[in-house]
């Protein structure tokens, strides 16, 4: 093999920060022609960002890229377009109501003004064979595909587009086993016909299975591309992990009580088999998994917005209303939504009257809230959660996600909470915002209020948590005390399920 | 501590800005409304006299009421009502009836307003279910009209041997009873949207319905009271409308609910919901009818009017909507 032919694409010494936080330090992504290259890492390690650096949605301040060994400047989506890229999405982007074959011309530059169906549909038969979907009419309506066939279409799409390099940002994560094995098919078609693939992944099974090397980015930095067949799971673990943050956590608990809420026979679609959860008084439970594990599913459906198959969930010997958050918040659950502008803040309305949303009826008498009372307690939930208290009139879509985080979870302090749920306690929250938030739901806890975070951050989960439940695609893996997990035996867990 | 810096400064460079843009927004219709009638008082004859600003006053009554109940139903996020026309008519005309039938005037009332609040309940509960608003009082509104103009068989409803005109006439310091019922009411609804429990949840509703859901507040029952606010006001107006008029007929009062919508839209409040006032919407109602009013006094044709006015209308909007995402920024 010669070492000397050109990289598809190379880049060197890229590095992006965020004020002080290095969100990219000198790194450097080589990519060869006709390879599948797995980019592993933890969340925030940097492998996200190199992929929007490679797709033109984040300008890194140092660096150079070259592609086929000429430099490129990709300074916007259309830049990396033109320059051969192209991104399969997470989300999808394809357009429901129009047909698959409409879906396969939307958005291309050498697109017809003028469609003829029966032209379309024959041109979308030959891509989609090649993604291994010749099984789907071209007429068809994309809402009436099922989740694979969607992502399969993304894959079309870009195939349509002809590109050089094909990014893949976890494109199984929402995926059954069957279907996964479709997905893969079409990547590892695409490397066979000479494109370069980049793939980001949290599933070691499958890197092993389609990737040629493997670049693993920890702490914002690159390490040296691995061939995979020189490598092992245990061998990828330890390259991950290692996040120098162990200040980031509150000491565990030394005082955990009797039980607080318990499941019985609790089922919830898309899990396998009953739910077994038990939470002691100032305790951590912490749930982890990737994207599909479940976990989100569990602690819906303990907070009353999901559905629940049959059983119940005993809170200090009460049963609780699984239907609605109202009975629940009433009880003392308080829970928090992974995506908080989607559901957990009020953009539009300031820090005061978001901290009192959830409480609103306790300071009411005669249906007139108290606006002193209100003023009191909002003071002292952002006290508590480190919120500035002569900010209280500020719009909480103005904050940065780390306050806006701490709003979301400091608003269920006024339920006085005796259990709180938090999904995702960290996401896109920056590393101080973090300390504080951990720090406030760990006093919460020793202060009696017992405590389920569900988060796909390995690293989080170990370092808050007590007692820590791995759930791989809809099923229960393994619960341990905190103690005796460690971070690569957990990430190993929750990646891999040892079934290689 | 390092992170109430690090808010400070998130807004220190914008914050002065942003004061400055809400300041305009939030006086600038007061402003216009003082502008007209300086302007109106040196170039139109006349103008500035205490009877020209009560009939000023009581053209903004009837509309004014309405725009104050609608609000409720903006804010919740449910847009707006397009039955209000339909509804006014129906609550007055019941009005007329049971009248005649009592002779009380103040039964005749009653049972109006009530009738206003069945409907509007009914059409809450089905917004409640999750359909849209401006097709389900559509929807209702034409049900409405044509139950009415089945019934009346199009002919005008009139108080005979009854005199129902008692609302409209009874005066306090020289202010017609409507012109009171209208700044009252206005007042109580910003109580009611500011300080009570119902108004906060109704403000969150539209702020965020997923995040008031989860924060335990129901969007079937705040939305129903949207619509009970919004009921109330029509039935009020009503009411106080035919006691001007002491007739009522199918295709009267045909512009009612565009000049509603128009005073809801130019005092500010967010068509998308959780942002705004009652008071900005009764702003608006006076604006609308002092703009009218002057350009009546100063013999601008009919046909120019509605062309001003709907001009007028939509540089408003677009105007306040650049401020308001300039100032949320």
């Amino acid at each position: 093999m010669s070492n000397k032919q050109a990289f598809r694409l190379e880049a060197k010494g890229v590095t992006k920060s965020y004020g002080a936080v290095h969100a990219l330090e000198d790194v450097n992504f080589e990519l060869k022609p006709g390879e599948v290259m797995a980019l592993l890492g933890e969340n925030g390690a940097g492998k996200s960002t190199i992929v929007k650096v490679i797709s033109g949605l984040i300008v890194p301040d140092q660096g150079s890229i070259t592609i086929d060994g000429e430099p490129v400047s990709l300074t916007s989506v259309r830049a990396s377009q033109n320059a051969g890229i192209a991104v399969v999405q997470q989300e999808f982007s394809t357009v429901g109501p129009m047909t698959v074959a409409e879906n396969l011309v939307l958005g291309q530059s050498g697109a017809p003004a003028w469609w003829n169906s029966k032209k379309l549909a024959e041109s979308a038969k030959v891509i989609l064979n090649r993604v291994g979907l010749e099984d789907i009419d071209p007429e068809r309506l994309v809402e009436t595909l099922s989740v694979a066939e969607m992502q399969l279409l993304e894959i079309a799409r870009v195939l349509a587009k002809d590109a050089k390099i094909v990014i893949f940002d976890e494109p199984t994560a929402a995926l059954s086993d069957a279907e996964i094995v479709r997905v893969l098919e079409a990547v590892k078609r695409l490397a066979k016909e000479g494109r370069s693939v980049i793939y980001v992944t949290h599933r070691l099974g499958e890197v092993f299975e389609i990737a040629d090397r493997v670049t693993i980015f920890r702490n914002g930095r690159s390490q040296e591309p691995q061939d995979v067949k020189n490598l092992t799971v245990d061998k990828v673990v330890e390259m991950m992990i290692g996040r120098e943050l162990g200040h980031l956590y509150p000491p565990r608990s030394q005082k955990i009580g009797e039980t607080i809420l318990e499941t019985q026979g609790l089922r919830i679609p898309g899990l396998v088999g009953d739910v077994n959860l038990t939470l002691r008084r100032g305790e951590i439970v912490g749930l982890t998994g990737q994207l599909g594990s479940g976990t989100s599913e569990i602690m819906k459906a303990i907070a009353g917005t999901a559905d629940v198959i049959s059983g119940k969930v005993i809170l200090e010997g009460e049963e609780l209303d699984l239907h609605g958050r109202g009975r629940g918040i009433v009880m003392g659950i308080a829970y928090c939504s992974p995506d908080r502008k989607k559901d957990g803040i009020f953009g539009g309305i300031s820090i005061r009257r978001n901290l009192s949303s959830p409480w609103l009826r306790r300071i009411s008498r005669l249906g007139f809230v108290s606006g002193s009372q209100e003023q009191s307690e909002a003071t002292r939930s952002a006290q508590n959660f480190a919120i500035d208290v002569k900010r209280l009139n500020t719009l909480v879509g103005n904050l940065s996600g780390g306050n806006q985080q701490k709003v979301a979870v400091g608003k269920w302090l006024g339920i006085r909470p005796r259990v709180l749920l938090v999904e995702e306690p960290t996401r896109g929250v920056d590393v101080g915002a973090r300390a504080e938030i951990y720090a406030q739901i760990r006093r919460l806890c020793d202060a009696g209020v017992g405590v389920i975070v569900s988060s796909s951050d390995t690293n989080e989960i170990l370092g808050l948590s007590d007692t820590i439940s791995t759930y791989y695609r809809g099923q229960h893996s393994a619960t341990k005390p905190a103690a005796e997990w460690t971070e690569p035996a957990l990430v190993r867990e929750v990646m891999h399920k040892g079934s290689k | 501590m390092s992170t109430v810096e690090n808010v400070s400064t998130n807004f220190q460079d914008r914050a002065g800005l942003r004061r400055v843009i809400n300041i305009i927004r939030n006086f600038a219709l007061p402003i216009l409304i003082v502008l007209v009638f300086v302007v109106a008082s040196f170039t139109v004859t006349d103008f500035f006299k205490f009877e020209t600003i009560r009939a000023i006053l009581l053209a903004t009554s009837i509309t004014g009421i309405i725009a104050v109940g609608m609000t409720a139903i903006t804010l919740s996020g449910n847009l707006f009502s397009l039955g209000v026309t339909a509804t006014a008519v129906f609550s007055g005309v019941i009005y007329v009836w049971v009248g005649q039938a009592t002779g009380s005037m103040y039964v005749a009332a009653l049972v109006a307003i009530v009738a206003a609040l069945v409907v509007g309940i009914i059409q809450g509960v089905i917004v409640g279910l999750g359909l849209n608003a401006v097709i389900v009082t559509l929807a209702a509104g034409s049900i409405i009209y044509g139950t009415i103009a089945i019934l009346t068989k199009g002919e005008a409803v009139q108080a005979q041997s009854v005199d129902l005109s008692g609302f409209a006439t009874f005066q306090i310091f020289g202010l017609p009873l409507p012109i009171i019922v209208f700044i009252v009411f206005t007042a109580l609804a910003w109580l009611l949207t500011e300080h009570t429990l119902i108004g906060r949840r109704v403000h969150l509703l539209g702020a965020n319905k997923n995040t008031a859901r989860n924060s335990g507040i129901s969007p079937m029952g705040t939305t129903i009271w949207a619509f009970v606010a919004f009921s109330l006001a029509i039935g009020i107006a009503a009411v106080l409308q035919v006691s001007q008029t002491s007739q009522i007929q199918a295709d009267n009062l045909s512009g009612l609910t565009m000049d509603v919508v128009a005073a809801v839209l130019i005092g500010g409040t967010a068509v998308t919901g959780g942002d705004g006032s009652p008071i900005r919407s009764a702003i608006g109602a006076l604006f609308i009818a002092t703009t009218t009013q002057v350009m009546v006094l100063a013999g601008v044709p009919e046909a120019t009017r509605y062309f001003v006015l709907g001009a007028v209308v939509v540089a408003l909007v677009v105007v306040l909507h650049i401020l308001r995402k300039a100032g949320s920024r």
